[in-house]
């Protein structure tokens, strides 16, 4: 288990430092900040082994967590609580800085306290501990307050407390999904997959059970033949009503059981904002973009590029934040670049030519072309000429994930399904989207 | 010289203070990619990129490149620089080259031209700038390229002082850096005058050239001794305001004198008068100089003065010719002595260490005994306390050994853990080496003992046993020391190993003494039994066995311990073989035959000590050698030794097995069946080896217990195998060969490059022999060719057949070659080994006669006393008797000749001769026509220390034969 987490800036000067159990000694702060902040050479591995002490960190901006233990641990499961560790304090106080960690370090020595305890991670949900650790400080709890903390805490629904009441039923869906691919010049699909996620913003009075339903292939078969109903908006070309998910995850809050055996979907949402299931497809994946690459050497001086992009979805829809990232040779001394539509710009310090373009339709073409000389050098290597990157947001599921049926019930309030108002929100956003030149 | 101010570079000031102020190491990389991007426009766009530009993007490039960045361009830029004529650009330009440009670049080519230019040019900072960067690069390619320029701006006449001093240094980075290039001949005598040079700046660079150049090639050179001692001399001789920019603290020209005091170390002492005296009266003035009261209380000033006094003291054990400067050295190291200073003090005990070597200044030294031994008991720093110890070995002789190894006795109570184990070994040494009354000896390395028992390692006591066994007159005086040392409660391991021996051999000598009487005695070693390690106990099993015999009133007491469940099962399977047969044969054997079997030890053969050779090989270079032998010290015995002393390994000879056991560990020798045979007696701790009493003994066996302690020394001085005739035999062959004669198995020769071993066995009329060729090298032995020639009319006497061996030996390997002899009729000669092998290039040819010898092809005979003499009588024809009477060649003892005669492979019969001190031995010599009855008698004279041995044979010539053979091991 977790024997200590530690917190530096980019200087490797420890922040906070919370040490759980006594394998774990002082000098592991500084075999952390010696071999692998300090090392010269960038350290890639997330998990370090130093005297039979392994250091599992990630980085966010400018600031290290670092997980230490002696165990043989999870590794998944260590990084797994990092991040939501992350997320945890990024509800509390914003953005992960060292400004707020240096202001918030009581509170995090709080949390780190709730969340872990002897080493074994605890309830990491947001909702939950913001209900006894509060920015503001404790207040004075009465003892009912505490004694249902105590039950909620150790209780069967620990996520949700009872008695909340909102006028207006309203619950929010997004469905989040990142497309990852790795396409080879001549257009051919290397892999591709997209990991969805789905979150929920729920303000819901009682216990309310919801049901979910959505057009995963098995789902839809165990339900026989009630598919084809809406196929709304969204989902370019494709016709067809289920889709394969290969694998995926639930909140807490599901009921397993009930998925297991009748296939649906059923839970009681905590308030507030929570990731109701993560997925991922490799089939069958609708790519919003096609990018057309031509680099043409001329001579050891000079390089020429070509590249077209293509929007492949409804002209109906608007892809958003659009930006194409074409990396230039080491010996770059100077790029010309002509562009019909957005704004291109060779950015020397990344070493690329970076292409924006704010808002493209559905079923366009675009077409960038630049000129790069070359200054002669007396390094033999040849250029390795990496994969040419895309960044973009489009307002569907590429996936071709939909939501069917969303039902709420609540037996002891009285309000049903109709008087719920639900909002349902599809993105699209680019992974590491890649095509090799 | 042009100074850098106002010339600064701003943007290159903005550039590393905006890489100052990265917060994170990504941020700097961007910043990095960014400049390397607007150089490399720079570089490519305009042309027109004036000096200060080029330099300062140059600059900025090495910049990043020392940050840790690969920098692949600008290199063209930077040799640009070069040609520039101001100082700046071109400094920057050099700069960029020798931190950036490796030896094997292209560019390359073009820098040497660029140098090339500077060096002819006007301007001597040009020249030095182009002197620093070659200097700092040094390859191959320039000192091919400079190999001319170089050495003639060094001699040239109208070059300036201060570029003469940099072109002797480069000079002398290229020689070391590739020696082979740089064309000297030409040159020599002019650069030897450099050392009379006006300016010292250059004397003293060149004076480091000319010794680099020595040490290449001495004679060349010869002609800077006396300009070396000018030199010297003047600079001793002027006072301090004379060379007033190279005096430093008072001191003239410190670096320049030791400088030239080293160089001459490298010749002998001058044998022009006119020079010596010079040198005599420098290295006087020197110190005579030491003796002055100090001009300046800095440490700088002393510290240069010390430099030069002990460099001269130096070159004054160097020349070892003038006792009286050695005398005068020693006296001022005698002061030193007593400094504050422990570096001095240090460096005083390690140059009178080198002193006391010397004929003429031992004695000298010797006077400082007291302050040395102070200085052991005294100074805090262990290093020098380590010196003290290798001074006060170096200086001991005969007078004072008693007194300094007490003083080393004591000390050792308290020394350091890291110079104890050869602190031991050199007391040991010492006082085996100088010891008059071989008590004091014991008693010594029964204190030693004692004292650091841990310490002590096995050479040392078994050395103390050997030592005891060979003299009678301390025998009792060590059996009663030993028991008296045993008393103590709580003893060291090595002392119970000492004492088990000794008591077991000489026991009887104080068992007079009531105090001692011999249950005393074994109730006090078997107190110890049980705290000791599983080797000891074997070792006190035998020692009580022995009891049995010397004793025969306690053997009731002894057999109980024997019979002991704790001995007879015993996890331990040598613990349990042993008491069981000792058991068996302390009651099976009468009372005679076991006096046979545990009969007193043979003399040990004299032999170097073993742990002379212990300390050599655990620190080859600072062990002064005794002052008889100074000279040879340096290389090759220090070599040998260390050679030698591998032979112990099991890869050099395997052949040896069961002989080797017996010398790692004499109490592990392989266990045989019990029951008393007669070859065991020869045993060193009771029964090991051979019982068989059929024919033939196994004449490796016993061999080797009389070769106990010889692994570490092994043969004789290794002979030279370079520039042999072919028909001579290699030094040391003879001996060996001699060895042999009453062996089978063993070295036959060894040298640095190769071990020869040889392993034979005989059935009647049949032979085998293998030889071993060990590659005792690194390196693979090329063209390797045995060949085997039979002298005269041994071809038709004996039938030899060689199996063939393969032509390389590889680095630390070893051949085995097969040959069978075949005994056709009886021969004088042994057949000669011809080896010759390719090593590093030169032939080398080794010729050894192999120990093939008439007497290994007889077998014994076993006769009562009325067919001894029948047959005897029989043979009284004169052509079938040989007799010989000779002195011996060793003190004669029953043991050892009985060993010797069975191992002739001849049996040793009892009670026939009515002489009991005679020796009756009867064999039966096979050869492939007939058998022939061989009947020996050999009675030895102790008081005369004569032999008369007599040999007869039913076949003429045989008995001569075989009485020369035997007469040369006895």
């Amino acid at each position: 288990m977790i024997g200590g987490l530690f917190i530096y800036n980019h200087k490797g000067e420890v922040l906070i430092s919370r040490v759980y159990r006594d394998d774990i000694g002082r000098n592991a702060v500084d075999a952390f900040r010696v071999n692998v902040i300090h090392a010269r050479q960038q350290v890639r591995s997330p998990v370090t082994n130093i005297a039979r002490t392994s250091f599992f960190h990630i980085k966010r901006s400018n600031i290290w967590l670092a997980a230490v233990t002696k165990q043989n641990v999870n590794a998944a499961m260590v990084f797994e609580f990092l991040h939501k560790m992350t997320d945890v304090m990024a509800a509390y106080f914003g953005k992960v800085t060292e400004e707020n960690i240096k202001n918030n370090f009581v509170l995090i020595y709080e949390i780190l306290d709730e969340i872990l305890d002897f080493g074994y991670p605890q309830n990491t949900d947001t909702g939950i501990l913001k209900t006894f650790i509060t920015q503001q400080g404790v207040k004075s709890q009465t003892k009912e307050e505490t004694s249902q903390i105590t039950s909620q805490v150790t209780g069967q629904i620990g996520w949700r407390r009872e008695g909340i009441k909102y006028r207006r039923n309203e619950l929010f869906l997004d469905v989040l999904e990142s497309v990852n691919l790795l396409m080879s010049p001549q257009g051919q699909v290397l892999s591709a997959h997209v990991a969805g996620r789905i979150v929920m913003k729920s303000y819901l009075s009682g216990m309310p059970e919801c049901k979910f339903g959505i057009n995963d292939k098995v789902l839809m078969e165990s339900k026989g033949g009630k598919s084809g109903q809406d196929e709304g908006r969204g989902g370019a070309s494709s016709t067809k009503t289920s889709i394969a998910i290969d694998d995926c995850q639930f909140h807490q809050c599901v009921k397993l059981s009930k998925f297991e055996t009748e296939h649906s979907i059923s839970f009681i949402p905590p308030d507030g904002e929570f990731e109701l299931m993560r997925y991922r497809t490799t089939k069958d994946i609708s790519l919003p973009f096609r990018i057309i690459p031509l680099v043409r050497e001329v001579g050891r001086q000079k390089m020429e590029v070509k590249i077209v992009v293509k929007s492949n979805f409804k002209p109906s829809l608007l892809a958003q934040k659009v930006e194409v990232r074409i990396p230039t040779p080491l010996n770059t001394s100077g790029v010309q670049v002509i562009c019909m539509k957005g704004k291109a710009k060779y950015k020397a310090s990344e070493n690329a030519i970076v292409w924006k373009i704010k808002r493209m339709g559905g079923m366009k073409e675009c077409q960038l072309s630049a000129e790069i000389e070359l200054l002669n050098t007396n390094d033999k290597r040849k250029w390795t000429r990496p994969p040419i990157s895309m960044n973009f947001e489009v307002p569907f599921a590429p996936s071709g994930f939909k939501v069917r049926y969303l039902k709420v019930f609540e037996p002891k309030l009285n309000y049903s399904d109709h008087d719920v108002i639900k909002w349902v929100r599809y993105i699209g956003r680019s992974g590491l989207y890649e095509t090799r030149c | 010289m042009p100074t850098v101010k106002g010339d600064g570079m701003r943007g290159l000031a903005v550039f590393i203070s905006d890489i100052r102020n990265c917060k994170s190491k990504e941020a700097e990389i961007k910043r990095i990619n960014k400049e390397l991007a607007n150089i490399r426009s720079k570089f490519k766009g305009d042309k027109t990129l004036d000096g200060y530009q080029k330099k300062k993007y140059v600059c900025k490039l090495l910049f990043i490149f020392l940050l840790g960045h690969d920098i692949d361009f600008g290199h063209m830029e930077a040799v640009n620089l070069l040609s520039s004529n101001k100082y700046t650009e071109k400094q920057i330009g050099y700069l960029f080259i020798s931190v950036l440009i490796g030896a094997n670049n292209d560019l390359m080519k073009l820098v040497i031209q660029a140098i090339r230019n500077d060096l002819a040019s006007r301007n001597p900072v040009h020249i030095t700038l182009a002197l620093q960067c070659v200097a700092n690069i040094g390859s191959r390619e320039m000192a091919e390229g400079l190999s001319v320029d170089i050495p003639k701006l060094l001699v040239s006449g109208d070059t300036i002082d201060s570029v003469k001093q940099s072109a002797a240094l480069t000079l002398l980075r290229l020689l070391r850096s590739s020696p082979d290039i740089i064309p000297m001949g030409e040159w020599t005598s002019r650069i030897i005058h450099l050392l009379n040079d006006q300016h010292m700046g250059v004397v003293t660079a060149a004076a480091s050239l000319i010794e680099n150049l020595v040490k290449k090639n001495p004679e060349e050179y010869k002609g800077c001794v006396s300009l070396a001692v000018s030199r010297l001399s003047r600079i001793v001789t002027s006072s301090y305001t004379d060379l007033q920019d190279y005096t430093y603290y008072f001191v003239p020209a410190p670096w320049l004198s030791v400088k030239l005091l080293r160089l001459l170390q490298n010749y002998p002492p001058p044998e022009d008068p006119a020079v010596k005296t010079r040198l005599t009266e420098c290295l006087e003035t020197i110190l005579n100089k030491a003796q002055e009261p100090p001009k300046s209380k800095k440490v700088q000033h002393s510290n240069a003065k010390n430099a030069v006094l002990f460099e001269a003291i130096n070159l004054i054990i160097h020349m070892d010719s003038d006792p009286n400067l050695l005398v005068r050295a020693c006296n001022q190291l005698g002061q030193f002595l007593q400094h504050r200073e422990t570096n001095l003090r240090y460096l005083a005990l390690e140059s009178m260490c080198l002193l006391a070597t010397s004929e003429f200044s031992h004695e000298a030294v010797k006077k400082h005994q007291e302050t040395v031994i102070t200085a052991l008991k005294t100074e805090r720093d262990v290093s020098v306390r380590q010196r003290a110890v290798d001074l006060l070995y170096a200086m001991c002789d005969r007078t004072n050994a008693e007194e300094i190894v007490g003083e080393m006795l004591e000390y050792l109570e308290s020394a350091d853990y890291s110079i104890r184990e050869e602190m031991v070994l050199k007391v040991a040494i010492l006082a085996e080496k100088y010891a008059v009354d071989y008590t004091w000896y014991v008693d010594v390395i029964l204190n030693l003992i004692r004292i650091a028992g841990d310490y002590v390692s096995e050479e040392v006591w078994y050395r103390v046993i050997q030592i005891v066994i060979n003299r009678d007159d301390v025998q009792g005086y060590a059996a009663k020391t030993v028991f008296e040392a045993l008393q103590a409660p709580a003893c060291h391991e090595n002392m119970v190993k000492v004492g088990g021996y000794i008591m077991g051999e000489f026991g009887n000598l104080i068992a007079g003494d009531p105090r001692s009487s011999p249950l005393v005695q074994f109730q006090l070693l078997h107190s110890k039994y049980h705290l000791c390690s599983p080797a000891t106990r074997g070792l006190l099993l035998s020692t009580y066995i022995k009891f049995i015999n010397l004793f025969p009133e306690i053997k009731h007491t002894i057999q109980d311990v024997l019979k002991s469940d704790n001995n007879m099962r015993n996890s331990d399977v040598e613990l349990q073989q042993r008491s069981i047969e000792y058991l068996q044969l302390s009651s099976i054997a009468t009372a005679d035959v076991l006096a046979t079997v545990l009969e007193e030890m043979p003399p040990f053969p004299e032999r170097e000590s073993s742990i002379l050779a212990k300390l050599k090989k655990k620190k080859p270079n600072s062990v002064p050698d005794g002052s008889e032998q100074k000279d040879q010290m340096p290389k090759l015995p220090t070599a040998q030794m260390s050679n030698s002393s591998d032979s112990a390994q099991p890869t050099s000879i395997n052949l040896m097995s069961q002989g080797e056991s017996s010398t790692d560990d004499f109490l592990d020798q392989g266990s045989p069946a019990a029951s008393g045979a007669a070859s065991a007696s020869v045993d060193l701790l009771g029964l090991g080896t051979p019982t068989q009493t059929t024919a033939p003994p196994v004449g490796g066996g016993d061999g080797f217990l009389v070769d106990m302690f010889d692994t570490l020394t092994t043969s004789s001085p290794a002979p030279a195998t370079n520039g042999m005739d072919l028909g001579g035999l290699t030094g040391g062959a003879e001996e060996a060969f001699k060895k042999f004669i009453c062996k089978n198995n063993g070295v036959l020769f060894e040298n640095d490059l190769l071990q020869i071993g040889v392993k034979s066995e005989y059935r009647e009329d049949l032979g085998r022999v293998w030889v071993f060729y060990g590659n005792k090298t690194s390196f693979q032995l090329n063209a390797f060719c045995v060949d085997i020639s039979t002298p005269g009319d041994l071809a038709t006497s004996l039938s030899v057949q060689q199996k063939p061996v393969g032509g390389e030996v590889e680095a630390g390997a070893q051949v085995k070659q097969q040959f069978n002899m075949a005994c056709v009729q009886e021969f004088t000669d042994a057949p000669i080994l011809n080896i010759q092998f390719m090593y590093s290039g030169a032939q080398q040819k080794i010729n050894l006669k192999l120990p093939v010898v008439l007497s290994k092809y007889i077998t014994p005979a076993e006769m009562d006393s009325g067919n001894f003499f029948g047959r005897w009588k029989a043979l009284s024809n004169p052509s079938q008797e040989s007799q010989q009477i000779f002195k011996a060649s060793a003190p004669i003892d029953i043991e050892t000749t009985k060993s010797k005669l069975l191992g002739f492979n001849v049996s040793v019969l009892d009670n026939i001769d009515p002489n009991p001190e005679n020796f009756v031995s009867a064999g039966v010599l096979h050869t492939r026509n007939q058998q022939v009855g061989i009947l020996v008698r050999l009675e030895p004279n102790k008081q005369a220390q004569m032999y008369r041995l007599t040999v007869r044979a039913s076949r003429d010539r045989v008995a001569k034969i075989l009485c020369d053979l035997l007469q040369s091991q006895l």
